[in-house]
């Protein structure tokens, strides 16, 4: 409302009148009454100092449920809660308000119909009689608002102190307002430290630039997500982690306070990689093997047989290259025991009980690596096939006696099989046969494993010197 | 086959001195053929990495190459490097994907094992005409 048009009558000759019939303020005593009656929201009452109530206003009627008559001159404690009463609260409000000047009334009330409210006011003495004054109001929304917040962040507080996460509050602009303690557990960067941007020195260092970068980036986006490496205090290693966080107010990115959590993907990473690793290396070894395959049948055609024989002696190399994979795969680190090479291929011409009055095998623990294994294996196919067709396993007088030895006295530590087949008349020393199981052995081995070989075909039987060096033998990409 | 052999520019490797590094004897004996059918002077095949550097330090200059990255588990990167520095053309042959292949080498070709050896041989003469 405007303000009363007082520079007329400043400007008149009747100044003695205009301040005499200015309305006079009210007294004291009005004044109080008119506060009193129209606070109707406040209850606004008076007791002696017996604590017997003596006014009581509209407000406190409204608030309390007893209308005035019936509540002057009894006692104000019956506003209070009955266990209040017990406790002898209303004593001790009124107690204190004596000695300090004014008490704090905050606690929960009793209406006449027994409900309770949660009243927010002031107790003060009365200077010139004996008795207070109390002035309070229904605070029990915003009480009950506030229970709720400190219940909500104290859930906040448990679960994010619980979980494995380390979680944090921040601003928009990625400054921390609060680490978790398995923060500063995790990192040993403690609270002060990691307030604002100080968090960052756990961090990789090669990593913090993008990690700020995707802050300025956040309250933009509405969220923010970063992999970075975190410095685990313990051992002081930089280990995987996934950084995400969200504004709490959703619709007001920018100037919302933001709730992250930090989670470890160290191990996740490692085994991802690892997976993709070993993907790829299947890969690269099955177009290997069909690389191989396509070789071998190349070569099985190459000799000039007929179909017949094509298929059956592409089907047997097959079998080779076949029970040589089984092997691998059952084997610890990729690596093949000689002994279980060259009795798997034996077994698969002889039936699993090799006799020993007829073959022979002896010789100590050697491991072979799957390259070495792979040509090996083939190469003893052959030299069973021929024995089997041809040679010391075709003829029941035919002995065969395979030996094998490490050989460390070269430059490179060797594992060294002699195949010999004896018993035999063959009609003629060497034949003219110059195919596939030849190649491998003669040319193959040495090519593939920088075997030294030598093959020779005697009147009494096939003799064979195959020398592999061992540490070539095991791959080292596996 | 001999559809497909027509379909190469039968000159392109007619007197060329080409390197083979394969670790696979069938495979580096089939390939090293099939060059020398179509009239390029095979050095090597070699497998592994000392013997393809061996052979490129030695004396005679090279006009392409062939390289199987995997080498009996070694990669073949320093040959690369070693023929790219002389500037020799040259294509990899693997099992592997591309995506295994360093971004270094993104431009050099790659040939998929299985491959046949013309198809290796055509993309090798592509190559050498660039």
């Amino acid at each position: 409302m405007a303000a009363p048009p007082l520079v007329c009558v400043r400007g008149t000759a009747f100044g003695s009148w205009s301040v005499s019939t200015r309305p006079a303020p009210p007294n004291d005593a009005e004044l109080f009454r008119l506060i009193v009656e129209s606070a109707t929201d406040f209850a606004i009452f008076t007791m002696d100092a017996d604590r017997a109530i003596t006014t009581w206003n509209i407000g406190a009627e409204r608030l309390f449920g007893y209308p005035e008559a019936d509540i002057i001159g009894s006692s104000a404690d019956r506003i209070f809660t009955p266990e209040d009463q017990t406790g002898g609260i209303p004593a001790l409000e009124c107690k204190q308000a004596a000695r300090d000047g004014s008490a704090l009334d905050e606690r929960w009330h009793q209406r006449k119909d027994g409900t309770r409210f949660w009243a927010s006011g002031l107790m003060m003495p009365l200077r010139q009689k004996q008795g207070f004054v109390k002035i309070t109001r229904d605070r029990t929304e915003q009480h009950t608002a506030n229970e709720h917040l400190r219940e909500e962040e104290e859930r906040f507080r448990l679960l994010a102190t619980s979980i494995p996460q380390l979680v944090f509050r921040t601003r928009a602009n990625g400054e921390r307002t609060w680490p978790s303690p398995q923060w500063i557990d995790f990192t040993g960067v403690d609270r002060e430290a990691s307030i604002g941007l100080g968090w960052l020195d756990a961090i990789h260092p090669d990593d913090r630039e993008m990690t700020r970068n995707a802050w300025r980036e956040a309250a933009q986006a509405g969220k923010y997500y970063v992999e970075h490496r975190v410095r685990r205090q313990k051992d002081g290693e930089y280990r995987w982690h996934q950084t995400r966080a969200q504004p709490i107010d959703k619709a007001n990115p920018a100037t919302s306070e933001w709730v992250g959590t930090t989670t470890d993907i160290h191990d996740l990473r490692g085994l991802k990689d690892r997976q993709q690793m070993l993907l790829a290396e299947l890969q690269h070894r099955t177009r290997n093997l069909l690389a191989v395959v396509g070789s071998i049948a190349n070569r099985t055609a190459r000799a000039g047989v007929s179909l017949d024989d094509f298929r059956k002696d592409f089907q047997n190399r097959l079998r080779a290259l076949s029970s040589v994979q089984s092997l691998l795969s059952r084997g610890e680190r990729e690596a093949i025991e000689l002994r279980a090479l060259i009795e798997s291929e034996l077994s698969a011409h002889l039936g699993p009980g090799l006799s020993p009055e007829r073959v022979e095998m002896t010789g100590p623990r050697v491991t072979l690596g799957a390259t070495a294994a792979q040509a090996l294996g083939l190469a003893l196919h052959e030299l069973t096939t021929n024995a089997v067709k041809y040679g010391a396993l075709s003829q029941p007088c035919g002995r065969l006696s395979v030996r094998w030895d490490r050989d460390a006295s070269g430059p490179q530590e060797t594992a060294r099989l002699e195949w010999q087949e004896t018993g035999l008349t063959l009609p003629e020393a060497e034949p003219a046969r110059k195919g596939y199981g030849r190649e491998l052995i003669e040319r193959a081995l040495p090519y593939q494993l920088k075997a030294a070989t030598r093959l020779e075909f005697r009147p009494i039987g096939v003799y064979c010197v195959i020398a592999v060096p061992i540490s070539e033998s095991i791959p080292t990409h596996s | 086959m001999v559809e497909r052999m027509t379909e190469l520019p039968t000159d392109v490797l007619q007197g060329r001195r080409l390197l083979v590094v394969e670790d696979d004897y069938w495979l580096a004996d089939d390939l090293a053929r099939s060059l020398e059918e179509l009239g390029a002077e095979v050095v090597g095949p070699v497998g592994s990495i000392h013997d393809a550097l061996a052979q490129i330090a030695g004396d005679g200059a090279l006009d392409g190459a062939v390289l199987d990255i995997n080498l009996n588990g070694h990669q073949v990167y320093a040959v690369a490097d070693a023929l790219a520095a002389r500037r020799v053309p040259f294509v990899f042959t693997t099992g592997y994907d591309r995506v295994a292949v360093p971004e270094t080498y993104a431009a050099i070709p790659l040939c998929t094992k299985p491959t046949d050896a013309l198809a290796l041989a055509k993309c090798l003469a592509a190559e050498l005409t660039r």
